[in-house]
């Protein structure tokens, strides 16, 4: 059961192995500013994941929210009001995670400064979407 | 001069003057704030100008962690010991003018990717 916590450890959280949908790492220009780079993260039934302590939530668009630790400012999930699934932040893992990144999305958003070369799939928004 | 902000727009800095060791950092702090790896540059404490109040938050002795505490966007890291400041590359307005320069602290990495760019690993 992959778990993770914040860097400061007040928030945990955890959810079944078998509940993880796509992996991505997301070059959005909300996702770069707020963790400071990419943001990669496992999409997993909101009802499936577990959340001990108390993320304070931003609205950084409407219906949409971005949990963070506010002791230690770590980056830890997004939901949506009209989705089920949520956004929970893959560097918060602790020990192995037996997942893999499948894709990076928003790339036509990434930052000037790096070049993505793991030959994974690229999509220019959401992972439905053309390859970028 | 470089200008970069928070996601909400609140905070604001600017970077004047010569900026050094552009990198990505795979350290387990910078990877459990950041959410997966957090790409930073550095410059004189002096050249940064921040305009907004940010927390700080120690996760060791010798060094703090900037971020803004409305909408948790992780900006800015110092050695107690040192007059320089790192700032997060993800924050800035492009063009930014600059490349990453090296991996560090990839004995830490995460095992749900790879590092493929090319870019030296230190």
């Amino acid at each position: 059961m992959p778990d993770g916590s914040c860097l400061c450890g007040d928030i945990r959280f955890e959810y079944p192995r078998d509940a993880v949908g796509v992996t991505t790492a997301c070059h959005c220009g909300q996702c770069r500013k707020q963790s400071g780079h990419v943001w990669a993260i496992a999409e997993v039934p909101k009802v499936q994941v577990s959340i001990e302590g108390a993320p304070c939530w931003y609205s950084s668009s409407p219906g949409t929210e971005r949990g963070f630790c506010p002791r230690c400012g770590s980056v830890l999930f997004w939901r949506a009001e009209d989705e089920d699934l949520m956004s929970v932040s893959l560097g918060a893992l602790d020990g192995p995670t037996s997942l893999k990144l499948e894709s990076h999305i928003f790339v036509k958003d990434k930052g000037d400064y790096y070049e993505i070369a793991d030959g994974l799939p690229q999509h220019a928004a959401f992972e439905e979407d053309a390859d970028a | 001069m470089l200008e970069g902000r928070c996601m909400c727009g609140e905070v604001a800095f600017s970077v004047s003057g010569k900026v050094q060791g552009p990198s990505a950092c795979h350290c387990g702090q910078c990877r459990k704030q950041s959410g997966h790896v957090w790409a930073s540059a550095y410059a004189p404490e002096s050249a940064i100008d921040i305009r907004g109040h940010v927390r700080w938050y120690e996760a060791s002795p010798t060094a703090k962690r900037g971020f803004w505490p409305r909408c948790g966007s992780f900006l800015f890291w110092t050695a107690h010991d040192e007059d320089t400041m790192s700032f997060a590359l993800g924050a800035l307005e492009s063009p930014t003018g600059i490349r990453l320069e090296k991996h560090i602290f990839t004995a830490d990495k995460g095992d749900y990717y790879d590092i493929a760019d090319g870019v030296p690993q230190k």
